[in-house]
């Protein structure tokens, strides 16, 4: 471990839901290096040997009051809370059951909300940031994607919300909202058929920037708003996609 | 127009349109007679042999102020006031910045930007009885259409000075733009005229709107009629998009073909 004093995030604590997922474990592995103590709080245990986990349920409330429970008693505080865990459900609202559309804002709207609502007591200590995960489908629709879009559409004006009320405490709130991030949720997205690979390599043309995004990029901008330079910047929501919702739709002509 | 029963949304209101000679505009002047308003109608070409006789036609250049003086005496002359001011005269240049010219700059900006600041300074003093503006406005002017850089940003300035007049000019003047996506006039034939394989690109096109179809210079006109009808009194300053859902898809569309 190289214990360099010009670590920014050094002697801050973090806790990242979700921070087992492919996006999750890149964030927690670049707070961890930029010297920030990082628990990474999910339902099943896979993190980098520098990170500590902790079992967290983020649709239950027991859960959350347990998660900062533990953390008052090893920290008394928290600096830096990411909101990361998240799922999608690829369906139209005509396919989709009540119980998958409970289960998906109780995953990435009621998740963010209670894992906030309980961390508020120990970051008004002395302040922090906190990032929750929204997504350019916040703003516009992705076919068949739709409880999903809602669920992300609900973290932006909470995000705004939360913002407001809580700036007065030096807590500042923000979103990142990712456009396509190579992941194995990607891959699933474009399905399993014999199309799939052609599907993927066309989309990612689409992009003006001719890639798609790494959990590395998304952990780049999530570092950049957890720490002091971010110092002005609250109650936004950050578009990372690659240039992809900048452009009209491309017409193939 | 003479079968047509005015519905009179627009009576006893006098309205000028630029552009008025074809496309969204004619379509506007079209609409606008039909709702019993008073049109001036003002292009940088003849008058088409066609059009509707109710409307008065003024030759004149946006991006000239002498011929936007010659409108305000027009329009002087004929009503002594002014209700209503489409800001519709447009073109666009099919380039990127690189390409682009002094020259280009000058024509489009001329038209695009000048054109609608010009008309509205000039004209919203004969708006004695309060008056409202309508601009156009693009899709393009909140997300990039590629090869169409100072297009694009003509519209962003346009839909930044909709908001100004609207704050500075209010309660008396409202002031609204919008904003199209694909609507089928000329200009939109002749990008798919240059495709590799036209109605390829069409049917692509098509399926990314899901309205299911292109617009009409006539679904326009139907937008421009309410926002200058005083059943739209409680409506300024914004930017409303008019495009069959085509921007509310993600760019996306992996079932494509």
């Amino acid at each position: 471990m190289n214990a360099s004093k010009d670590r920014p995030l050094r002697d801050r604590v973090a806790v990242v839901t979700g921070g087992c997922g492919g996006i999750g474990q890149a964030i927690c592995e670049r707070l961890r290096k930029e010297g920030a103590e990082v628990y990474a709080a999910d339902l099943v245990r896979q993190t980098h040997p520098d990170v500590k986990y902790l079992e967290h349920d983020v649709t239950c409330e027991q859960s959350a009051i347990d998660l900062m429970q533990h953390m008052q008693s090893h920290h008394d505080r928290i600096d830096i809370l990411v909101n990361a865990a998240g799922i999608e459900i690829e369906k139209t609202i005509e396919e989709t059951t009540l119980d998958e559309w409970n289960r998906i804002f109780a995953i990435n709207v009621t998740g963010t909300f209670l894992t906030s609502k309980y961390a508020l007591a120990l970051m008004r200590k002395t302040g922090g940031s906190i990032i929750n995960f929204g997504s350019y489908d916040g703003f516009i629709a992705d076919p068949r994607l739709s409880a999903y879009c809602a669920t992300k559409g609900a973290v932006h004006a909470l995000t705004r919300a939360m913002a407001c009320d809580h700036g007065p405490e030096k807590i500042r709130v923000n979103a990142i909202c990712p456009g396509f991030i190579d992941t194995p949720m990607l891959k699933g997205f474009f399905g399993e058929g014999s199309d799939s690979e052609r599907y993927y390599e066309a989309a990612r043309e689409v992009h003006p920037i001719r890639r798609y995004g790494t959990p590395e990029d998304v952990a780049n901008l999530v570092f950049w708003l957890a720490g002091d330079e971010a110092g002005y910047a609250t109650g936004q929501l950050w578009v990372l996609d690659g240039g992809l919702t900048a452009q009209v739709q491309q017409m193939r002509l | 127009m003479a079968d047509h029963q005015p519905t009179g949304t627009l009576a006893g209101k006098s309205a000028v349109i630029t552009g008025g000679g074809r496309g969204i505009g004619r379509a506007i002047a079209e609409r606008y007679i039909q709702a019993g308003a008073a049109v001036v109608c003002c292009a940088r070409s003849e008058r088409p042999d066609d059009y509707p006789s109710e409307a008065h036609w003024l030759k004149a250049d946006v991006s000239c102020m002498e011929d936007i003086k010659r409108l305000r005496s027009t329009v002087e002359g004929l009503f002594g006031e002014l209700s209503i001011l489409v800001n519709n005269a447009g073109m666009q240049i099919e380039k990127t910045i690189l390409e682009t010219t002094d020259q280009d700059w000058q024509t489009l900006m001329g038209v695009n930007a000048f054109g609608v600041f010009a008309c509205s300074r000039e004209l919203i003093p004969l708006m004695h009885k309060g008056g409202v503006i309508i601009n156009m406005g693009s899709i393009s002017g909140n997300i990039a259409d590629p090869c169409l850089a100072i297009y694009n940003a003509s519209k962003a300035f346009v839909h930044g000075l909709t908001r100004s007049i609207a704050v500075d000019h209010g309660p008396g003047i409202r002031c609204n733009a919008i904003s199209p996506g694909w609507i089928m006039t000329e200009m939109a034939h002749a990008a798919f005229s240059v495709a590799k394989d036209p109605e390829k690109a069409r049917q692509d096109a098509l399926a990314r709107h899901p309205a299911g179809r292109f617009g009409k210079p006539s679904d326009i006109a139907e937008l421009a009629t309410w926002l200058a009808s005083d059943a739209a009194s409680f409506a300024t300053g914004q930017c409303y998009t008019l495009d069959g859902g085509l921007t509310a898809a993600s760019p996306l569309h992996p079932g494509l073909e």
